[in-house]
C-alpha cells in the first residue's frame, strides 16, 4: 500500500457527501447567481441590473439593515441569557446536567412552526401575557406585543438558544477546573474569577455560538414572518414576496445573493476579530 | 514575615458514603515543610483541598495561625496552591499571571509591577515576563506557578504533587529550588506526594497516610528508621518483610523466622508481645556473616552492582526472597551466585516488629 492509494480511498469516503453538497448546495447557488444576473423577468437580457436596482434603492437597503440589526440583537440577547445558563450547567451535578441538557436541546426537537405559534399565543392581544396583566389590573387595555421588532428578537433568541448554549457549554467544560481554583486561592473572589478567567477562556465558544445564532436569525423566515407580522419586512420574506407573489425571480435571486454575501462578510469579520484576541485562540 | 502554623483537628471527610479522610490530627509548626505521603487514593489530596477551602470537611476544624477557618472561602484563607499541572492562566503573560493575585488584592499597578519583577528574579525568570505560558518549558511553567503563588505572600504554601510532571533531572533541580525558597521565605508548607524519596529529601516532617488515616507523623529519620506500622515500613523505603514467631524467653528478644533460621534483636518494637509477628529488616541492615557466627541460612541468587552499593538477591531455606545491600568494597566474605551464605544484622540495626496484618485485622 502506498500513500497515494490511501489518499484515493479517503476521497472515496468523502464522495457521497461531496456529491450531495455539489448537487443540492453548490449547483443551486450557481443557478441562483445565474438567475440573478438577468435584467428582465423573461431571462433574455444578461446583466447586473438587479443588483444595481437593489443597491440603489433606500427601501431595499433598509430591509437589509433591519434584517442584520434583528440578527445582531437576537445574537446579543441569546448570549446574555445563554451564557448564565451554560455556566449553571457546568456547575450542576451530573444528575441535574441530564435534566438541563434535555431542556436546552428541547427547542431543537420541535418544529420551528410549532415554537413560533407558541410565541404567537403568548404575545397575542388575547395572549397569556396580556390576559395576566389585565387580570392583575396593571394595564387597562391589551398592549401591542406581537408584530413588534422586540417580539421577533425575543422569540428568535429563544428558538435559536441551543445554538448559543451548546458551544459555550462545550468551551466551559473543556476548561481546566484548576484554573478557577488557582484564581480563588490567589485571593480573587468568584465574580473576579468569572470575569478574568472563566469568561475570557470561553470566548471561542461564545464566538461560535454568536455566529451560529446570527446566521440562523438572519434567515429565520417562519418566525420573522409570523411573529413580525406583515408590517415588518425582513430579507427572507422579501425574497419570498418577490419570487412567489411578484414572480420576479431575477430580483428575488439578487436579494438572496445580497443576504448571503452580507451574512458571510459579517461572520468572517467577527471570526477574524475574535481569533485575533491574544492568547484566546490557543487556550 | 511572621510564619503561621497550621492545625488540623479531627478532620474527617465522607465522600459518596466512603470515608476519604478519617480523624486526621496534625500540628504544623510555623515555617515547617510537611509532606503528606501516601499511595493514590489515600486521602492526601482531599486533605490538601480541605486546607485550601476547595472542599468542606464533614467533621473537624482547620486552624490557620490562631484562627478557625472552616467557614472561610478559598479566597479569604491565604493558602496558595501550586497545582500539579500548574494551572497557569493561558490567556495572560507570565507577568500578568504573577501579578494576578496582587491585582485581586487591590495593589496598584506600579507596586504590582515591582513585586512581579522581584518574584520573577527570585525564580530566575526575569527575562520571560512578556511570554505566554505555552511558550515556556515545564520547569519554567512551574517556577511561574510558584512565583504567582508566592507573590501574594500566602500564610500557607500548598503543593499538590508539584514535581510529578517533570522529568527526573529537572525534578531534582526544582526540589532543591523549592526547598531553598521555602527556607528563605520561612513559609509554612504542606506538600502532597506519592514519591517517598521526594518526601524524605524535602520534608521536615512526613505524615504517612493510608486509607484516609495518618499512620505515622514524624521526621524522615523516624519514619524510615522506626516505622510505627507495617504499612509505613513497607511504603517508605525498601524492606524485607519476614514472617516469624517472637520469643522473649532469653535476655534478648529472638525471632524464629518461618523461612528458616532466627535473628536476635536488641529490642522488640513497636510490637513487644510474643507470638506471630512480621519482621521488617532494611536491606542495608543485613550483612554477610562468617560461617561460625549465628545467623540465617540463605542462598545467593543474584548480585547487582549499582555504583557505590551492591544489591544482593537471596533466598532463605524456605524459598522466601531477601534483599541485602552492602557497600561495595566493604570488608567481609565474598560470595558468588549459588553460594550458601549466612546473614546477620549489622551492629546497631533495629528491625521493626509488627503483628501480621491478618492478626491486626482480627484484633481490630
Amino acid at each position: 500500500m502506498n500513500g497515494s492509494s490511501r489518499f484515493l480511498r479517503r476521497w472515496q469516503l468523502l464522495l457521497p457527501l461531496g456529491l450531495f453538497f455539489f448537487t443540492f448546495v453548490f449547483l443551486p447557488l450557481v443557478l441562483l447567481g445565474y438567475i440573478s444576473l438577468h435584467n428582465d423577468m423573461g431571462f433574455k437580457e444578461f446583466g447586473t441590473g438587479q443588483y444595481l436596482k437593489f443597491l440603489g434603492d433606500g427601501f431595499n437597503l433598509g430591509v437589509l439593515g433591519q434584517t442584520l440589526w434583528l440578527a445582531a440583537r437576537t445574537m446579543m440577547l441569546a448570549l446574555l441569557l445563554g451564557y448564565p445558563l451554560a455556566y449553571c450547567f457546568t456547575l450542576a451535578s451530573s444528575k441535574w446536567q441530564r435534566v438541563l441538557i434535555l431542556i436546552i436541546v428541547l427547542p431543537l426537537l420541535t418544529s420551528a412552526v410549532v415554537r413560533t405559534f407558541a410565541w404567537v399565543v403568548i404575545l397575542g392581544r388575547q395572549g397569556i401575557i396580556n390576559s395576566l396583566l389585565l387580570n392583575l389590573a396593571w394595564i387597562e387595555a391589551p398592549i401591542k406585543l406581537l408584530y413588534t421588532p422586540a417580539a421577533v428578537v425575543v422569540a428568535l433568541a429563544q428558538i435559536e438558544m441551543p445554538l448559543m448554549v451548546l458551544p459555550i457549554i462545550n468551551a466551559l467544560s473543556k476548561q481546566d477546573p484548576n484554573l478557577r481554583e488557582a484564581s480563588l486561592s490567589l485571593g480573587a473572589g468568584r465574580w473576579r474569577t468569572l470575569l478574568l478567567v472563566t469568561l475570557p477562556l470561553s470566548l471561542p465558544g461564545m464566538l461560535a455560538g454568536c455566529l451560529l445564532v446570527f446566521a440562523a436569525a438572519a434567515s429565520a423566515f417562519v418566525t420573522q414572518t409570523l411573529v413580525g407580522g406583515g408590517q415588518l419586512m425582513f430579507m427572507p420574506f422579501y425574497i419570498y414576496q418577490q419570487a412567489i407573489q411578484s414572480n420576479n425571480y431575477p430580483f428575488a435571486a439578487a436579494i438572496a445573493m445580497v443576504l448571503l454575501v452580507a451574512v458571510l462578510v459579517i461572520v468572517t469579520l467577527v471570526n477574524v476579530a475574535g481569533r485575533s484576541i491574544k492568547g484566546v485562540a490557543h487556550a | 514575615m511572621q510564619a503561621t502554623g497550621l492545625t488540623l483537628s479531627g478532620i474527617s471527610h465522607r465522600y459518596a458514603g466512603m470515608l476519604a479522610v478519617s480523624e486526621v490530627n496534625l500540628e504544623v509548626r510555623p515555617g515547617e515543610l510537611i509532606a503528606l505521603l501516601g499511595p493514590s487514593g489515600c486521602g492526601k489530596t482531599t486533605l490538601l483541598r480541605i486546607v485550601a477551602g476547595l472542599m468542606r470537611q464533614s467533621a473537624g476544624h482547620v486552624v490557620i495561625g490562631e484562627k478557625i477557618v472552616d467557614a472561610l472561602p478559598t479566597n479569604e484563607r491565604g493558602a496558595g496552591i501550586v497545582f500539579q499541572n500548574y494551572a497557569l492562566f493561558p490567556h495572560m503573560t507570565v507577568a500578568a499571571n504573577v501579578g494576578y493575585g496582587l491585582r485581586a488584592a487591590g495593589v496598584d499597578k506600579a507596586k504590582t509591577a515591582e513585586t512581579v519583577q522581584r518574584m520573577l528574579a527570585l525564580v530566575k525568570l526575569d527575562a520571560m515576563a512578556a511570554r505566554y505560558p505555552r511558550q515556556l518549558s515545564g520547569g519554567q511553567q512551574q517556577r511561574v506557578a510558584l512565583a504567582r503563588t508566592l507573590a501574594v505572600s500566602p500564610k500557607l504554601l500548598l503543593l499538590d504533587e508539584p514535581f510529578g510532571a517533570l522529568d527526573k533531572n529537572l525534578r531534582l533541580d526544582m526540589q532543591i529550588e523549592v526547598k531553598r525558597l521555602q527556607r528563605e521565605l520561612g513559609i509554612t508548607t504542606l506538600m502532597v506526594t506519592h514519591d517517598q524519596e521526594e518526601a524524605l529529601s524535602m520534608a521536615d516532617r512526613i505524615a504517612v497516610m493510608n486509607k484516609g488515616c495518618v499512620e505515622q507523623f514524624g521526621t524522615p529519620e523516624e519514619v524510615y528508621d522506626a516505622p510505627e506500622t507495617l504499612f509505613v515500613a513497607g511504603f517508605v523505603g525498601t524492606t524485607n518483610l519476614l514472617p516469624g514467631t517472637l520469643g522473649l524467653s532469653g535476655a534478648e528478644p529472638v525471632v524464629d523466622l518461618a523461612g528458616g533460621g532466627w535473628l536476635t534483636l536488641p529490642v522488640a518494637r513497636p510490637c513487644s508481645s510474643p507470638g506471630q509477628v512480621v519482621l521488617s529488616v532494611r536491606p542495608e541492615h543485613l550483612r554477610f556473616a562468617a560461617p561460625e557466627e549465628p545467623g540465617i541460612e540463605a542462598t545467593l541468587q543474584l548480585s547487582l552492582p549499582l555504583g557505590a552499593l551492591t544489591v544482593h538477591e537471596l533466598a532463605l531455606s524456605g524459598g522466601q526472597p531477601v534483599k541485602v545491600i552492602v557497600q561495595r568494597g566493604a570488608s567481609g566474605p565474598r560470595h558468588a551466585p549459588g553460594d550458601k551464605v549466612r546473614l546477620a544484622l549489622v551492629p546497631g540495626a533495629v528491625p521493626a516488629v509488627f503483628r501480621p496484618a491478618a492478626a491486626t485485622a482480627l484484633a481490630a
